[in-house]
């Protein structure tokens, strides 16, 4: 095992009610393995006890220690030290609190409006009658276990969270984590309230933007936007689909349509398909008395299909 | 000082707490669950390798609960209370399969029953398991089945810094929110400490940094007893050199230990159970090989997977492969993992019998590793710890409802008491000069292992026993440079180190008064066991700066001692 060590330059940005907001830096030697919750913990307890910061199970299995690490979304036990050092070429790193939610004291952020997103999908599952009195026993198939299980494995961490541009626009959208527990108890065959799961995740689902922030900075690899594509995917068992909802089907649909006949997406013609003629006519009447009706009638004009659209309308009914 | 009402606080939020909250909630009384963090961020979630079940009709045609409490009381070399150890396998199935009501994500069979594998000392494989997550998968199961019931408060990111008794009587806990440092005081009939270990007391650990021994603490401030504190279990297999757990999952599933002359080395130590031998003796093993020069250089010996195959490794092992990667750079398809002992369990805790209640302070209850139910003995099975946390949790939560029927309403006598303890705490923070608690911290860290580790000796001991004592004096002087009122990490650290400070005194007092060796409590000046003057529980209380060291004895009912041999 080598021994080779790294003098780093930590500069972390600190916050108290009383200081305000400012970033401290710190010197430290670490090896090859340390992790960044060690490199924390000897900060504190060798040089300034006053840093506050949240880590538990330095194994990524508590979601405790989520942070910006060189600007990166991340959990520190996760991320070694000579990582970084390597990836960036530099040996002096940033270390800040999590985006979106408010700083607390230094890199611990306040967490309720995580949890309360948690909570409004019902996580938790709501089992037969017979199952809770012990007079039944649940069979699950093993591919069913692997497939739940990985969108399961959420920690709670936050980092999804702290990335999505959603939740900042849309008040109604309930953010990626809760997705992803949503949908594991939506599709868990031994779940009894499908109804009401659908009703609170199918509208949030497609209000979804498919950025993929999420996917990127998830450490357990939960791929939530995942599990939003597979709940918009089932909008056909849904009893009372919302106006979000009904669009989004039709705006999928036409997407898909103006593939199939032009080989591209015809941006006009799937909002008209949308969004209907009515609507689409206010909003072209709105957007140009916002001054911006020129450049979206020549974009539409430009709009013409693909060359060999044949080959294409092939594939779709291959 | 603000006060809560309520029935019954739980302290610590892990799989131990929220099943006797979950039990003593739906029995209708009103509980307070306290928990230094959010609750799915306890260490229960640590937990990888399973959990242990004889399930009737899904398990070896010719395992029974009997052998299960067998290879328990075998595995904690006998110093096992036997009747805890036949409740602990007689409710293993209908736990596991409570749980699996619940919605835990078990791993299947091809027909859609729990699967199940070999771990460490069992007989018969009897170990049940989501992945290699599987505390994990059942703290969040458990979580999300108590945060849906009415009578429930959780206390998250708040510190418990005692327990307020009146004439040995509890009348409640006082705790603090961490955000904002306010006291309340939680009036309460009973209070039920899961607050699980204390590994940070040693050098290398697995345990979280959270474990710092908090409610043995507490408890031993107000007048109960520790039971068995000597006995700390040291997990052979932790990664090199970062001490992430790699799970005894990877031996049950066929993982080979080799020294670094490529020797499987364990055919000396336990020939017949070989690397599935218990973990006290894999641990010795280990630190055998390295000492007598067939380590690796740093002082490690290595665990191969890669016979195993990549599919099979990864669906069964994969937090391994993960903890591989991420932190030692190694690839454990293709090349052995390095590992070595660190501090993993603690077998010693709050004296309590099946009921979980504690005979020294009426209303104190404790389960989980908080409590000592004196399941595991002088060595813990894997897979024991998280069917105690959930059997026990249990017992604990009905035994805790049947005191309630008849507990008296709380005395209005608190104010003094609580007044004082604040101040006590408090002391820390109002120094102007000293030490902080870092400095003090990691020494202790490196006594613990160097001294009270997994070899002790009479000189190694009374060493520690010094410089704890002289810890403990310059802790009287520590300060807190962190004078903030809103989440002052620094000034619950030193509470934490009080609570390690205690807790330590008394580990390695009744490690010196132990003379033999038994299960994980290794003395090389008497490196054998001794039934005739030590088949018994150390009970062990501190008075002040002092302590005091009584025995108890273990409670057989069917198995008689005889030689651990694997």
């Amino acid at each position: 095992m080598s021994v080779q060590t790294y003098e780093v330059i930590f500069r972390i940005r600190r916050y108290s009610p009383e200081k305000g907001s400012y970033w401290q830096e710190y010197k430290l030697t670490v090896d090859r393995f340390t992790q960044f919750t060690e490199a924390l913990r000897r900060i504190k307890t060798e040089q300034d006890p006053s840093l506050a910061y949240r880590a538990s199970c330095h194994m990524a299995v508590c979601g405790s220690c989520g942070m910006k690490i060189n600007g990166e979304p991340r959990l520190a036990c996760k991320t070694l030290v000579s990582g970084i050092i390597n990836k960036y070429g530099s040996n002096v790193i940033t270390i800040e609190p999590m985006d979106y939610f408010p700083v607390i004291k230094d890199l611990i952020v306040d967490w309720e409006d995580f949890y309360t997103r948690m909570f409004k999908v019902k996580p938790r599952l709501y089992p037969a009658k017979e199952v809770l009195e012990g007079k039944g026993e649940h069979r699950l198939k093993p591919e069913d276990q692997r497939r739940l299980w990985k969108f399961a494995q959420c920690i709670w961490c936050g980092l999804c969270v702290s990335v999505c541009p959603v939740i900042r626009e849309d008040p109604e959208f309930l953010g990626p984590a809760a997705h992803a527990k949503g949908y594991r108890f939506l599709t868990d065959p031994r779940d009894t309230i499908t109804d009401e799961r659908f009703k609170i995740l199918s509208d949030s689902a497609w209000r979804c933007t498919y950025c993929y922030h999420c996917f990127s900075v998830c450490p357990r690899d939960i791929e939530p936007v995942t599990a939003i594509k597979k709940t918009r995917a089932l909008t056909k068992y849904v009893k009372e689909p919302t106006n979000v909802t009904f669009n989004g089907v039709k705006h999928s649909e036409a997407i898909a349509g103006s593939i199939k006949t032009t080989g591209k997406i015809m941006e006009s013609l799937v909002y008209l398909q949308t969004y209907g003629l009515s609507r689409s006519l206010k909003d072209l009447i709105f957007i140009a008395k916002a001054g911006r009706g020129g450049s979206l009638i020549s974009s539409i004009l430009e709009e013409k299909p693909v060359k060999n659209v044949s080959e294409i309308k092939k594939l779709f009914e291959g | 000082m603000d006060i809560a009402d309520y029935d019954v606080v739980v302290l610590g939020s892990g799989l131990a707490g929220l099943m006797s909250t979950y039990v003593i909630a739906s029995a209708g009384y009103k509980v307070a669950v306290i928990s230094k963090v959010f609750p799915t961020r306890s260490h229960s979630a640590a937990a990888e390798g399973g959990i242990a079940a004889y399930i009737p009709g899904n398990s070896d045609p010719n395992d029974n609960p009997d052998y299960m409490t067998y290879d328990t009381v075998k595995g904690g070399d006998y110093l096992v209370d036997q009747d805890a150890a036949e409740l602990l396998s007689n409710e293993s199935g209908n736990i596991v399969m409570l749980l699996e009501s619940w919605g835990a994500l078990f791993n299947r069979q091809p027909d859609g029953r729990v699967a199940v594998r070999y771990f460490g000392g069992q007989t018969y494989p009897r170990t049940r398991f989501i992945g290699d997550k599987t505390g994990m998968g059942l703290l969040h199961t458990l979580f999300e089945r108590v945060s849906g019931l009415d009578k429930v408060d959780f206390y998250n990111e708040w510190f418990a810094l005692d327990f307020v008794t009146d004439s040995n009587r509890i009348v409640g806990v006082l705790a603090l929110q961490m955000k904002d440092m306010e006291p309340v005081f939680f009036r309460s009939k009973a209070v039920v400490v899961a607050t699980g270990g204390m590994g940070m007391l040693y050098r290398h650990t697995t345990n979280s940094y959270i474990n710092t021994g908090d409610g043995y603490a507490m408890a031993l401030r107000a007048g109960a007893a520790i039971k068995d504190p000597e006995f700390v279990q040291f997990h052979p297999t932790a990664l090199y050199p970062s001490d992430v757990l790699i799970s005894e999952a990877a031996r049950g599933e066929g993982a080979i230990l080799r020294n670094a002359k490529g020797e499987r080395f364990m055919t000396r130590y336990a020939p017949k159970k070989l690397d599935l031998a218990p973990r006290d003796i894999v641990s010795r093993a280990i630190f055998t090989e390295v000492k007598e020069g067939r380590g690796f250089p740093g002082g490690y010996v290595v665990l191969d997977l890669t016979h195993l195959g990549e599919e099979y490794i990864k669906e069964r092992l994969a937090l391994a492969v993960e903890a591989a990667k991420s932190f030692a750079g190694i690839d454990a398809i293709t090349e052995p993992i390095p590992v070595r002992p660190a501090q993993h369990y603690y077998m010693g805790g709050i004296d309590v019998d099946i009921t979980g209640r504690n005979p020294d302070i009426v209303g104190l209850f404790a389960a989980g590793e908080a409590a000592c139910v004196s399941v595991h003995g002088a060595n813990r099975l894997g897979s024991n710890s998280l069917l105690e946390t959930l059997v026990f949790g249990r017992e604990t939560g009905k035994h805790v409802v049947e005191f309630l029927k008849n507990a008296q309403e709380p005395q209005s006598q608190y104010q003094n008491e609580t007044e004082k303890l604040l101040d006590d705490a408090y002391r820390f923070v109002k120094s102007e000069s000293g030490v902080h608690f870092g400095e003090i911290v990691n020494k202790l860290r490196d006594v613990m292992w160097d001294y009270v580790g997994v070899f002790r000796d009479e000189g190694g001991l009374k060493n520690a026993l010094s410089e704890i004592n002289e810890l403990r004096d310059m802790a009287g002087k520590m300060y807190v440079t962190d004078k903030s009122k809103v989440y002052n990490t620094e000034f619950f650290n030193a509470l934490e180190l009080r609570n390690m400070l205690d807790l330590a005194l008394v580990i390695t007092t009744s490690a010196l008064e132990r003379k033999e060796s038994r299960g994980a409590h290794y003395r090389t000046d008497y490196p054998e066991r001794d039934d005739d003057h030590w088949l018994k529980h150390t009970i062990a209380y501190l008075r002040g700066n002092t302590v005091e060291v009584t025995y108890k004895p273990v409670r057989m009912t069917r198995w008689k001692p005889e030689p651990r041999v694997y």
